[in-house]
């Protein structure tokens, strides 16, 4: 069960040419997700600093 | 979590007699479209809470988790798409369970679009709530659209009550990949609903406290 599927680096790559449509799913899947983490974070961020404006500024 | 799976399925997990590599796309695939639909059955549970008890919270956790929901539904139907060209020998088909799922995304979309052609945020989130409990009725539909219709797309191999089709070197990447996306999903959520809460509540004297 733990045996690696494949022979050598390309082998993984290529996939017997299927590697195109598993790494391409793959790599935008894992982007969207990594996206909305960034975007996400960057929310929290700007929102709390218009709290701390408004705290600093009475 | 997420990442042991996937490495388990891309480079461990035996090929598939039938499909060979290209099956790989299933530790994406159906994670994806099992919190597709999951996150709407969360916001639908969450909906029938602000309308009967008008719970506001409940509101913002639709809000936050509807972004999420469009996101792993697209993921879903994207996946699928590409899946089904060295499968079927086309990316896309007027399926049962496509269209349902593209419904599904329409509907994510919908819920956003509605929410945010309100001023008045009360009553956008009503609104809002309502009409995820009427988009509701289109989750069996996608699950059972497998079983009612005999069309391109393949019946459920994975079954909760039953036993599944599909060999267990596959299963357990597959489980844990679907475990480690709920995390992944339940992180992001958190953080959505941190920065939508504190966006609602701005103005109280808990949020400038606690910021």
């Amino acid at each position: 069960m733990f045996n690696l599927a494949f022979d050598n680096f390309n082998a993984i790559l290529n996939m017997d040419g299927h590697g195109i449509y598993v790494w391409l799913v793959y790599s935008i899947g894992i982007s969207i997700i990594v996206i909305s983490f960034v975007i996400a974070r960057r929310r929290i961020k700007i929102i709390q600093n218009k709290i701390k404006i408004k705290n600093a500024s009475g | 979590m997420l990442m042991v799976g996937w490495i388990w399925g891309l480079l461990f997990a035996p090929e598939d007699a039938v499909q060979g590599n290209s099956y790989r796309i299933i530790f994406l695939h159906v994670p994806a479209n099992i919190f597709a639909q999951m996150i709407y059955y969360f916001m639908s549970v969450c909906a029938l809470m602000h309308l009967v008890w008008r719970v506001k919270l409940a509101a913002y956790l639709i809000k936050s988790a509807a972004p999420i929901g469009a996101m792993i539904t697209f993921i879903a139907i994207f996946s699928g798409a590409i899946w089904g060209i060295p499968t079927w020998g086309t990316w896309w088909q007027w399926d049962a369970r496509i269209t349902s799922t593209l419904i599904l995304f329409i509907m994510y979309l919908g819920i956003l679009t509605l929410h945010g052609a309100f001023s008045n945020l009360e009553k956008a989130d009503r609104l809002m709530s309502i009409l995820v409990v009427v988009g509701v009725v289109n989750i069996p539909i996608i699950k059972k659209s497998v079983d009612w219709w005999s069309t391109l797309h393949q019946q459920a191999s994975i079954s909760v009550s039953g036993s599944s089709s599909i060999d267990p070197s596959m299963l357990y990447p597959l489980f844990i990949s679907v475990i480690g996306l709920g995390f992944t999903l339940i992180s992001l959520g958190i953080l959505n609903s941190h920065s939508y809460i504190f966006t609602r509540e701005k103005n109280k004297r808990w949020v400038s406290e606690h910021v």
